[in-house]
């Protein structure tokens, strides 16, 4: 096996990392580095409920920082509406910066709202595409992601929907990433099995598509192949022990380090389809990253057979070692899908499209999204409607 | 190659590349279908930085048109230098190897961009060899019309 040097790439993860013991009280001093002393913090109603904003608050408040505004009315799709709302509050309050408190949503906001604030509160959806946004004015931004899968705490990458044209647009750009990213498992010990599951497993599939991307280079292949070894070995343990703070942290390292290898070389097919699983038929994206993962590698095997190879290695080495070199790729989908059974075992994730609520009657309404969706243009192999609907068949 | 030359050979490849989408999106049923679903006055402008090359392209009465400049579009896919719009346009590279490389930006929605790479895609598989298509392309789009056939129209429009 030999790694794979492209003859040209492009690697960004400057967010600085502040993962473990105590990480949550140094948010104070990172975000006066930065030049913040009022940041606005963005959370949701559900981490409000359950405590969580209260809880970093009153670290906040012992280490002298004290937040401008606190805002958590976040609904599940971040939109350019929603953006503006929080902009102006933002400027109401007077505010120097920005704290994200949450999941994938919160995050996207909070990224659409450091976007807008950055460029003067210009309109931002002339932003939209990859590479396009300038660096704009300093605004301290941190995320403290809430769940261990998305990564969005480590990924140049925004998804905000504009009303108007009702549509959701992409955003790609190194500017987009935080300027800390923190990992406390204070934040993450709340999460109940499923949740820790299904997002796992969705941090498992940034790290498998990004290792046998089109866009992948040695470094993002580096970051997945450690991701990958971390979930394997921590997933079942922070599911079966909530309070297990080593496996929280593993997870939530994992989740990062994997959304820093995507950030740089893309995800694919799971990715393309999943998403538009969820938007047609609201599965949870972990649930579809789970359901779809083994017949979407199926599909790209012989194309990501040396990729899938290595996989093998990195996630049973043992089982790499006694299979002859000719069936690894197709060892490491079985290893995969016998480690996906095993968390269904563990917590609620549902097998099949089918059993997730999907109808057989919106594959081609499905299969139409998921052609035009940007993950696919570095997937391995090149896929039509058709291919779209038999991966559909089979996760059926 | 000097830099001139490459100039010269990219702005011709883009005129050619225009007027192989025209007569595809007439004349192959999947660049039909693609165009189709561009809303109409939808505009996408092709540019080689530093001012190296530009086409303009809008969807006007239902098909596919050159314009002139304009402020904005609503895909401007950019080249970030004229080495690599030169390798993409001659066939030596493919649209996806190029994005995987950032080889250009992109401005507007990805998702409509994806219809536009298919159909650069197909019009690759007409004006390229198989020999060079199998290379840039994961997968070599059939052809619906003989490669002469859409030769014929793209060079001498009849």
């Amino acid at each position: 096996m030999s790694m794979y040097i492209p003859s040209y790439f492009e690697f960004v993860n400057s967010a600085k990392l502040l993962a473990g013991d105590y990480a949550l009280e140094n948010i104070t001093e990172e975000m006066s580095l930065l030049g913040s002393s009022r940041p606005f913090l963005l959370s949701d109603k559900g981490l409000e409920k359950v405590g969580s904003v209260k809880t970093l608050l009153d670290i906040f408040s012992k280490s002298g920082l004290k937040v401008s505004g606190v805002f958590t009315d976040i609904p599940l799709d971040s939109s350019i509406l929603k953006v503006n709302e929080i902009a102006s509050l933002y400027r109401k309050a007077n505010a120097d910066g920005i704290i994200a408190l949450g999941g994938g949503s919160v995050i996207d906001t909070a990224k659409g709202l450091r976007m807008l604030i950055s460029q003067g509160g210009k309109d931002i959806l002339k932003y939209a595409g990859a590479e396009v946004l300038p660096r704009g004015m300093n605004v301290p931004f941190t995320v403290i992601p809430t769940t261990s899968g998305t990564g969005s705490e480590a990924t140049g990458v925004a998804v905000i929907k504009d009303e108007e044209k009702e549509v959701k647009l992409e955003f790609i750009s190194s500017y987009l990433l935080p300027d800390v990213a923190v990992l406390d498992t204070r934040m993450l010990e709340s999460m109940p099995p499923r949740i820790t599951a299904i997002t796992g497993l969705d941090a498992l599939t940034h790290a498998i598509e990004a290792y046998s991307s089109m866009q992948r280079n040695p470094v993002s292949q580096a970051y997945a192949i450690a991701a990958m070894r971390l979930i394997i070995e921590y997933l079942p343990i922070a599911i079966k022990e909530p309070h297990n703070k080593k496996a929280r942290l593993a997870m939530a390292n994992a989740a990062y380090i994997a959304g820093a290898s995507f950030s740089n070389s893309m995800v694919g097919i799971v990715h393309a389809i999943g998403h538009s699983v969820g938007a047609v038929s609201g599965v949870p994206h972990g649930e579809a990253m789970s359901i779809l993962l083994v017949p979407s590698m199926k599909y790209n095997v012989n194309e990501a057979r040396e990729e899938y190879s290595d996989i093998l290695l990195y996630i049973a080495g043992d089982v790499y070692a006694s299979t002859p070199n000719e069936n690894r790729a197709e060892k490491a989908i079985e290893v995969l899908s016998a480690f996906v059974d095993q968390i269904r075992t563990m917590a609620p994730v549902r097998k099949t499209l089918s059993e997730a609520g999907v109808k057989k009657e919106d594959f081609q309404k499905i299969a139409n999204r998921a052609i035009n969706d940007g993950a696919l243009i570095v997937n391995p192999r090149a896929a039509d409607r058709d291919d779209v609907l038999r991966i559909l068949s089979e996760a059926f | 190659m000097i830099k001139t030359v490459k100039k010269a050979i990219s702005n011709i490849v883009l005129l050619v590349l225009y007027r192989a989408l025209r007569v595809l999106s007439q004349h192959d049923s999947r660049v039909r279908n693609e165009f189709e679903a561009l809303p109409e006055g939808f505009t996408v402008a092709l540019r080689i930085n530093p001012s190296e090359g530009e086409i303009r392209m809008a969807k006007v009465n239902g098909r596919l048109k050159r314009i002139g400049k304009r402020d904005d579009y609503d895909v401007l896919i950019t080249f970030k230098g004229i080495d690599a719009a030169f390798k993409v346009l001659t066939g030596q590279m493919g649209v996806a190897r190029a994005y995987a490389e950032h080889r250009f930006t992109l401005k507007g929605d990805i998702g409509v961009t994806m219809g536009l790479v298919r159909m650069i895609d197909i019009a690759e598989a007409y004006l390229f060899p198989r020999i060079m298509t199998k290379r840039i392309l994961r997968s070599v789009p059939y052809k619906e019309k003989s490669t002469l056939t859409i030769y014929r129209k793209v060079f001498i429009g009849v």
